[in-house]
């Protein structure tokens, strides 16, 4: 037990921090993912063929895809990308970084943005047909439209996948640590190859990812709860 | 943590002895680690890293008058990282191999860690094969290397030796002890010390990195190290400093430092500090 205590003499703090690491990534990218998924989903529902054909290259691409992959091209391709722009165009010499959080944040980002197209896409398509076409007759401009007919409802009708991304970007975080960023799954891995005590570790890191994703399945109850606060239930 | 905050006291006392000119010339060399592969290295509760790699970088870097900084770099994507440019060297107890070298380059080792039997305390292999302390190269087949060979095998006759398969240890019974004992491959190291202790093996050749702690935990109490320890050779060259292939001048330098560091003696120093034997590879 004195493995896990605070301090100099055990893992206590260091896993402590590396849990807020991995919860500061994982609302980064489910916040920035949430951004990418309604332009997505905007993109989806637009007249226009071209908006379309993007946005489900998008989706197809990143759902597709392994996670891995994608953080693995962003973290060294991004990079090496980077790298070569700043030497050629801003007159540096040599390695020019991007460091592992923002890399890790967007790359989640884009993955969790993909779901979110989806989910945020369905949600707009399950409001009654009616409800728009009847805003439109008593003369509401398309943002009023937007705001009082379209986001809160289409919100209501997302929150329960939008929670299933979130828990998913949460889960996928794990992946970062191969960028070198101290969140849960880095910081059991070094505890557990110092001390060669894996067990304890990962044990404890499983008990950290539990807290986390039982926390957000309560919050995200509670959330849908207060949104069908005045719907008769069934 | 003690370790560490001395040899930051040391780099300060140097940086202040040879003055500033020459530090501020001194240049940056990255070094990344894993930070969790103990005793090679690893990282402290505190958070500090620590280990036999991290105190010879800290020397070597002192050979070559250069200012180092570890990082610790998860192992999966190690060799990629450096290939981006993200540091300009490794030492993670990495092993130099062929697939390696492909895409990166190696300097001369910096430790080998010995090819070495285990036997049950009882055996009476213990009395046949004493324990030999010496680690022999398998490099240049002197008259001494020969000898010990040739011990190997007078003990081994009609004996069952269990190794991991397809693995250099496996090459070395198959050249040395083929015909003369019965060679029982495993998929793993944890199987042949099973049947080791159930007595289906007389003995078994795995690494000495393998065997020491192992031989600490409570699985291995009844089992000893026995007979010589073979390097070299078909064991490959040991483990080196990964470098990026464009780097010939940091390659050189690194070479440099490590044969000083072998020949005065520091390598061997860390090695029984933090291994408790001698890893400090042999020519």
């Amino acid at each position: 037990m004195e493995l896990l205590s605070w301090g100099d003499k055990g893992w206590g703090d260091e896993l402590f921090f590396a849990t807020l690491m991995t919860l500061a990534v994982a609302t980064a990218a489910f916040l920035l993912g949430l951004v990418f998924g309604s332009l997505g989903a905007a993109a989806k529902l637009s007249r226009h063929g071209w908006l379309r054909a993007i946005a489900d290259g998008y989706t197809t691409i990143m759902r597709g895809v392994p996670d891995l992959l994608v953080i693995y091209l962003f973290y060294f391709g991004g990079s090496a990308l980077v790298t070569y722009v700043a030497n050629k165009w801003l007159g540096t010499s040599g390695f020019v970084g991007i460091n592992a959080f923002t890399i890790g944040a967007l790359a989640i980002a884009i993955l969790s943005g993909a779901y979110s197209t989806e989910v945020i896409r369905g949600a707009v398509l399950a409001i009654p047909k009616g409800e728009i076409e009847a805003a439109r007759a008593v003369g509401m401009s398309r943002l009023l439209l937007f705001r009082r007919i379209l986001a809160p409802q289409a919100l209501r009708y997302a929150l329960p996948g939008l929670g299933n991304v979130w828990q998913l970007a949460l889960k996928e975080t794990a992946l970062i640590s191969v960028t070198g960023l101290v969140e849960i799954m880095r910081q059991s891995t070094i505890a557990a190859g110092s001390t060669k005590k894996p067990f304890t570790f990962y044990a404890a890191a499983a008990v950290l990812y539990l807290v986390l994703t039982t926390l957000s399945t309560y919050a995200f109850q509670r959330a849908e709860d207060r949104s069908m606060r005045g719907m008769r239930r069934a | 943590m003690k370790k560490g905050l001395l040899s930051v006291l040391a780099v300060a006392a140097v940086a202040a002895l040879v003055g500033t000119p020459a530090f501020g010339q001194a240049k940056k060399v990255k070094i990344a680690t894993e930070g969790a592969y103990a005793p090679w290295n690893f990282t402290d509760p505190s958070g500090k890293l620590a280990g036999f790699e991290v105190d010879l970088a800290n020397d070597l870097c002192k050979r070559m008058n250069a200012q180092c900084e570890i990082v610790a770099q998860d192992w999966d994507g190690i060799i990629p990282a450096l290939n981006a440019g993200k540091y300009d060297a490794i030492m993670a107890g990495m092993s130099i191999t062929d697939k390696r070298k492909e895409v990166i380059n190696f300097s001369t080792p910096y430790a080998a860690t010995p090819a070495q039997f285990v036997v049950l305390k009882s055996s009476p292999l213990t009395k046949a094969l004493p324990l030999d302390t010496k680690v022999y190269s398998l490099k240049t087949m002197t008259p001494e290397t020969q000898k010990a060979i040739d011990a190997v095998k007078a003990a081994f006759k009609g004996k069952i030796v269990g190794v991991q398969v397809s693995t250099t240890h496996a090459n070395f019974l198959e050249t040395y002890l083929k015909g003369i004992a019965e060679v029982r491959p495993y998929k793993t190291t944890e199987q042949h010390d099973l049947d080791l202790t159930a007595g289906r093996i007389d003995a078994a050749l795995a690494s000495q990195a393998y065997w020491k702690p192992m031989l600490d935990k409570p699985e291995g109490k009844d089992m000893t190290i026995v007979g010589p320890g073979f390097v070299g050779g078909l064991f490959g060259t040991g483990v080196g400093v990964g470098i990026r292939k464009a780097d010939a001048q940091l390659l050189s330098e690194f070479d440099k430092a490590i044969v000083a560091a072998g020949k005065d003696g520091t390598i061997q120093n860390l090695s029984m500090k933090w291994f408790k034997f001698n890893v400090t590879p042999q020519e």
